[in-house]
């Protein structure tokens, strides 16, 4: 099923905290903390899973062009981020869960017809 | 809708984030005469002679070879060169004298010229010009300390490079003034050409990235294709990252030439002792602190390599490493 | 769910075995401090680091397995850590992303 940023949102039980929904629906999962790893894959709109809150990973995620970002466990965001988030135009959801649990959620709603 | 509340941090006090970046093109700024006499200084002979693909002849060659050569190759000199030890040079008087006097299929060793003037490879190239304004040649052949033949320097290699440095030096006092960002990219539009020069300072994972993100708008803006586009943006990102991380600072250029985007990292040192090390998968020296920002995983120059359409990297221990990648923005 | 189990869902190789392990949990994360403050005991470690610091945070929360993403290598040192702490060791092509799917009946949630 097409997965929109909204969809993202709901399914990880979390919130949009910058950003906005750019119409792009997710084409890839990246859960990854290294940004030099996430450097290597080539998908179009990859929806990036990270435990890493710092404005570096939206400077990442607008490198490879990323459809949003998804910070984990609740971490507390950096206002830099948020902001780099807001310039850049990239979605930026919190979400309370573990990024394992994250997968598996998104995977599940990928998986339905 | 849950209820989950999402923590924000206020920023830090003196981190707007726009402002880091004007910061930074102002840093390193010197007056401009020093500019030129510092680079003079700093820039020596083998940084600006031909080493690759120097024409030669052996001793045995006729003129007349010599003369085809030098006519070829649109040069007004051959250096006479056997395994490294130069003998003579060739130069355009000898070959018309040798057309006067009819002697043109004579070997070159019985008529080059033999008291030579050299310059050495590791030479400041204040005094590389200091030569040229004291002897008549158009051209210097270049040694190394053991006296092999290393390279070949003329008045335009060294006019080139001048023009080069300065162009760089200028770019960077211009910092990121936006002019060239929205050259309009049409098929045709071969003189686009701009230059934007980026400090990179050591350890300041904070601003690592400002300038890879900045020339993926540069070149968004300028309506170049968007997979090209995202190469150009990796392998800016993954250099930038490593100046930032492995050397002491360096500086990221930009060059949008026409169809050909050029990026080159040039670091002020170490050095990189073994290249082929350092290009392989998941190589690195970066500490743990390092990665603990997402850093270091050691992929940065294998994936830069793998983005661009050419890729060159040059290192010397302990002076600096040099990265250039190319890429073809026309599609074939 | 044993470690040989676990290693044929991952389509995996077990590089350093633990034929006691019983792996009831899973925590993806490449943040070695994240996996300190995070990580739960008897959990499988799902992560991109492959580096010998991984084998001292993973004795430290209590892994009993690390999953190493990506067919990433493992460097010599980490082995024998690995084996000297008794931690099991799989290898796996799959991403991070692919390998926490492939080993979802470990949710909590789906239990």
């Amino acid at each position: 099923m097409t997965m929109m940023i909204e969809d993202v949102v709901k399914t990880l039980d979390g919130k949009l905290v910058a950003g906005a929904d750019t119409g792009r629906a997710v084409g890839a999962v990246v859960a990854n903390d290294l940004m030099s790893d996430v450097l290597l894959d080539d998908s179009d709109d990859i929806l990036l899973l990270t435990s890493l809150a710092s404005d570096q990973v939206i400077r990442t995620a607008n490198i490879i062009g990323a459809m949003g970002v998804v910070v984990h466990n609740g971490k507390p965001l950096p206002e830099a981020m948020c902001q780099a988030a807001n310039n850049f135009g990239i979605p930026l959801v919190s979400t309370p869960l573990a990024k394992y649990q994250s997968c598996v959620r998104i995977h599940e709603f990928l998986s339905r017809e | 809708m849950n209820d989950y509340q999402p923590t924000i941090l206020p920023a830090d006090a003196g981190q707007k984030d726009d402002d880091i970046m004007a910061a930074h093109s102002l840093t390193g700024t010197k007056e401009s005469p020093l500019v030129i006499l510092e680079m003079l200084q700093r820039l020596r002979v083998r940084d600006v002679m031909k080493a690759d693909g120097v024409v030669s002849v052996v001793r045995s060659d006729t003129l007349h070879f010599a003369q085809n050569l030098m006519k070829r190759n649109s040069i007004s000199g051959v250096p006479v060169l056997e395994e490294g030890r130069l003998f003579g040079i060739v130069s355009v008087n000898i070959i018309i004298k040798a057309l006067e006097g009819g002697y043109i299929q004579d070997p070159c060793h019985k008529h080059m010229s033999t008291s030579l003037v050299f310059l050495e490879e590791g030479m400041p190239l204040a005094l590389a010009i200091k030569y040229f304004q004291n002897y008549t040649f158009g051209r210097f052949p270049v040694l190394d300390k053991d006296r092999k033949f290393v390279g070949i320097v003329s008045q335009r290699d060294i006019m080139r490079a001048i023009l080069k440095e300065l162009a760089e030096e200028l770019a960077r006092y211009e910092g990121k003034k936006p002019a060239a960002a929205t050259v309009p990219f049409g098929e045709v539009s071969t003189s686009a050409y701009t230059m934007q020069q980026y400090p990179v300072v050591h350890n300041d994972l904070q601003n690592a990235g400002r300038a890879a993100n900045e020339i993926k708008r540069l070149l968004a803006g300028a309506g170049v294709d968007k997979k090209i586009v995202r190469r150009i943006a990796v392998a800016a990102y993954e250099l930038e990252i490593n100046i930032a991380i492995h050397s002491v600072g360096g500086t990221l250029t930009f060059i949008l030439d026409g169809q050909k985007v050029t990026i080159i990292a040039r670091d002020r040192g170490p050095g990189i002792a073994d290249i082929e090390w350092a290009l392989r998968d998941g190589t690195s020296t970066a500490n743990d602190w390092v990665r603990s920002m997402g850093f270091g995983a050691g992929m940065g120059l294998a994936n830069s390599k793998r983005v661009s359409d050419k890729f060159e990297i040059k290192s010397v221990v302990p002076s600096g490493t040099t990265v250039l990648c190319e890429f073809n923005l026309k599609k074939d | 769910m044993l470690l040989t189990e676990l290693a044929e869902k991952i389509g995996g190789t077990i590089v350093v075995d633990n034929p006691s392990a019983n792996i009831t949990a899973a925590y993806t994360s490449d943040l070695l401090s994240d996996v300190m403050g995070h990580c739960g005991e008897e959990s499988a470690l799902i992560t991109i680091q492959n580096h010998l610091n991984a084998i001292a945070v993973a004795t430290l929360v209590g892994n009993e397995a690390i999953v190493l993403c990506h067919s990433r290598p493992v460097p010599d040192d980490m082995k024998a850590a690995a084996t000297r702490e008794g931690i099991a060791l799989v290898t796996t092509p799959l991403s991070q992303f692919a390998a926490s799917v492939a080993l979802q009946e470990l949710n909590p949630s789906q239990k």
